[in-house]
């Protein structure tokens, strides 16, 4: 393909062309003079606010707050929601293409989807204050706008609690305290309410399906892991990884006692107990057999207040008994009761009280990084239920089932 | 064919110039936030003149803040990209030869997820050790492609070919096992993304740094051209023209993989450019590496920057990857090349 037709006279010639390449570093030098200007123009970028204060964001990164922040830019839709939600949709200049709740969320100007938006769409807006998320957003999409001199405050939610929390500096960051501990308390009580239904119940192994194919669930870091908990079940899988795939394999041998999927689950008109009875596979699976297939609002698939009504519903779908009329709330006296609110308080898996964990952890079956929670049949013939009084009741409930 | 004279360089070259500047323009133009030519105009004017005062500072702001570096760092990437591909056509004697068929990307890219996983949050980490990674990758694959203590064309693209399977089998080890957090910003980089930002404050200090790299870079794959088109005839035949082929296969070995180690550290794996750029330029200036140089590294730099200004625009304000606008622009416009060629 390649071929070359040169006389030996050309050879010599082509000598001469040789300083050409000395055009090369003399361009370089004059695009250098060009970005001179950068420099200047970066730091007179913006007008400067009299007042402001510095505060440690999500990610540890200090940001520094402007007086008053009357436009901001939301670069996800949880925190889009969120901010409705605090009453402060107005102050709104700017979301993503996916932000559809509240509708009028979809009228505002769109910078982009969260994991890629326009720097430019977003200075455009000449936003006071830009909320960012780790779950969706970017890390280089912050630097970019914090080196452009505009303020990023990127929150880093791992639990329900600490989302409910991340709302409440939400809205101090914009002056709307008011707005914003009356949420936190109205979502709190919420969360109560549920937990005095469900505190001695026995928790529900389930497996929670982010997608089918291929199979992807949650790792324990997530809010979803945690908002499971608050509805009184556990992801029978525990890894580091926040969406570990897993192999179908092993959710045979998990055998989890219901499965667990948000409405908008992908699959030809989403995902059914009837439909999934008719697919080879999952068809064999225990939970599919008995009908324990619970599809729950999207809304626990984002972190904001919505994910609250997720909690409920699927609490409701859990654990139907619970919210009988008669049902009275539990005692919060009991062991498994202070347990709870022990592991609540801190809102981390490691803190829950440590005699109760330890058990758990000798039965994880420990693959490259997946642990997975054995099956109960499993705990039983061990010593793994010393004091645990929560999976005591576990299995008390399985019993039952196996009866009727 | 012709004869290569001064003059035709010069023209070529000139002309080619000239449409990177019209294409440069168009680039300052578009984009989520409205500029006219005229603010254009007057903020670049100014911008040289330095009265910045005179300029609004959101129009410096996208300007020069946002597009101006982003165009430059499309012409480099774009200059060294297909540089190096010419390079490596000439080297390997294989018209399918690209930038990465060396696995320099696959070791960049390897590089970049492991400062994603040990030190994430440096500004930095990830173009350095980007750069060091392709740097590991170019030196295993010179030890594993020479034959008797010289480079053999066919073994070093073999070794090139293993090591880059085997380093993208490493990556997509550690993209499936390790916590996923920060690895999101890595599809982009796989595919190519000129919207990071430059990593430190002084972007006029990093440009010129870049530059000169480039500049010495090319400069020196630019002294070899005469001795190219000579061993393209055979490296034989070469060795007795008194062409020093060893030399010249190792200076162009290490020069095409810096460049293509520079353009991958600053913009991950920019797809298409390395290998269509060249042959374009062969089709249009024909194959004298002196001519054909000098031309691939300005119609390189002219299609990242028409390739990003797409990817900015067609699904404004969301970006793509540049380097899916590059596979799926540069694809037809290759094939209509290459048919207008066979006819």
């Amino acid at each position: 393909m390649v071929q070359v037709t040169l006389g030996g006279g050309e050879l010599i010639r082509a000598r001469r062309y040789r300083w050409l390449f000395l055009l090369v570093p003399a361009l370089a030098l004059s695009c250098g003079e060009a970005f001179a200007a950068l420099q200047t123009a970066n730091s007179s970028a913006g007008p400067q606010r009299l007042a402001s204060h510095t505060v440690i964001d999500g990610v540890g990164r200090q940001v520094k707050i402007p007086a008053n922040v009357d436009r901001i830019v939301s670069l996800a839709p949880n925190l889009t929601e969120t901010l409705y939600a605090l009453g402060l949709g107005e102050r709104i200049v700017g979301d993503t293409n996916y932000c559809d709740v509240p509708p009028e969320a979809k009228a505002k100007p769109h910078v982009g989807a969260p994991v890629n938006p326009s720097i430019e769409a977003i200075v455009a807006q000449r936003p006071d204050l830009v909320f960012a998320t780790t779950s969706i957003n970017r890390p280089e999409t912050v630097d970019a706008l914090t080196r452009l001199g505009i303020p990023v405050y990127t929150t880093d939610p791992h639990t329900v609690r600490g989302m409910i929390d991340s709302f409440g500096r939400i809205a101090d960051l914009v002056g709307a305290e008011k707005q914003g501990s009356a949420l936190t308390a109205s979502l709190n009580a919420r969360l109560g309410a549920l937990h005095a239904r469900l505190a001695t119940l026995p928790t529900i192994r389930v497996l929670f399906v982010v997608w089918l194919d291929p199979l992807i669930t949650i790792g324990q870091n997530t809010f979803i892991a945690d908002a499971l908990q608050w509805a009184g079940a556990e992801s029978v899988v525990v890894s580091q990884q926040n969406w570990p795939q897993l192999s179908f394999e092993e959710v045979v041998r998990l055998q989890p006692d219901y499965l667990v999927f948000a409405a908008s689950h992908p699959g030809e008109g989403g995902v059914t107990a009837k439909g999934l009875r008719s697919q080879p596979v999952w068809k064999d699976l225990r939970a599919v057999q008995q009908g324990h297939v619970a599809i729950i609002s999207d809304e626990i698939d984002r972190p904001d207040p919505g994910l609250i009504d997720a909690i409920e519903q699927l609490a409701h779908e859990l654990h139907p008994d619970a919210f009988k009329p008669d049902a009275a709330p539990a005692g919060s006296s009991s062991k498994a009761s202070r347990e709870r609110v022990a592991f609540r308080a801190f809102g981390k898996k490691s803190e829950i009280a440590p005699q109760g964990l330890k058990p758990l952890m000798k039965g994880r079956w420990v693959m490259s990084d997946l642990k997975v929670r054995p099956p109960k049949d499993r705990l039983f013939s061990a010593n793994y239920l010393r004091d645990d009084a929560r999976l005591e009741s576990g299995l008390t409930t399985r019993c039952c089932e196996c009866a009727h | 064919m012709r004869t290569l004279t001064a003059r035709r360089v010069i023209g070529a070259c000139a002309m080619l110039l000239g449409v990177l500047f019209v294409v440069v323009v168009i680039s300052l133009r578009m984009g989520a936030f409205p500029l006219s030519v005229r603010d254009i105009v007057a903020t670049l004017f100014n911008g040289v003149l330095g009265r910045r005062e005179r300029i609004p500072s959101e129009f410096a702001l996208v300007v020069f803040g946002l597009r101006l570096p982003r165009i430059a760092l499309g012409i480099l990437v774009g200059a060294a990209l297909s540089t190096a591909g010419a390079g490596f056509q000439a080297l390997l004697r294989n018209p399918l030869a690209d930038p990465y068929v060396l696995g320099v990307s696959s070791g960049a890219a390897l590089g970049a997820i492991l400062s994603l996983i040990f030190i994430p949050h440096v500004p930095g980490a990830i173009q350095a050790a980007a750069f060091v990674g392709a740097a590991a990758t170019i030196t295993a694959v010179y030890f594993l492609g020479r034959r008797g203590g010289q480079l053999d064309s066919a073994t070093l693209l073999l070794a090139g070919i293993v090591a880059a399977s085997f380093l993208s089998a490493g990556i997509m080890f550690l993209m499936t096992t390790l916590p996923g957090r920060d690895l999101r910003g890595m599809a982009f980089w796989l595919m190519g993304d000129l919207s990071s930002p430059p990593p430190t404050q002084n972007v006029r200090a990093w440009f010129v740094f870049l530059f000169v790299v480039f500049a010495i870079a090319a400069g020196a794959i630019y002294l070899t051209a005469s001795d190219l088109n000579l061993i393209l005839t055979g490296e034989k035949e070469a060795q007795h023209l008194g062409v020093n082929v060893h030399r010249v296969k190792l200076v162009v070995y290490i020069s095409a993989s810096l460049l293509t180690g520079l353009a991958v550290s600053v913009s991950g794996a920019i797809g298409y450019i390395g290998l269509l750029v060249p042959h374009a330029m062969r089709m249009l200036f024909g194959n004298d590496y002196r001519l054909l140089i000098p031309t691939s590294a300005l119609g390189g730099a002219i299609a990242i920057v028409v390739a990003d200004t797409l990817a900015r625009t067609v699904v404004a304000p969301t970006e793509l990857p540049v380097g899916a606008m590059t596979a799926l622009a540069g694809a037809p416009v290759f094939i209509y090349l290459l048919r207008r060629r066979v006819r």
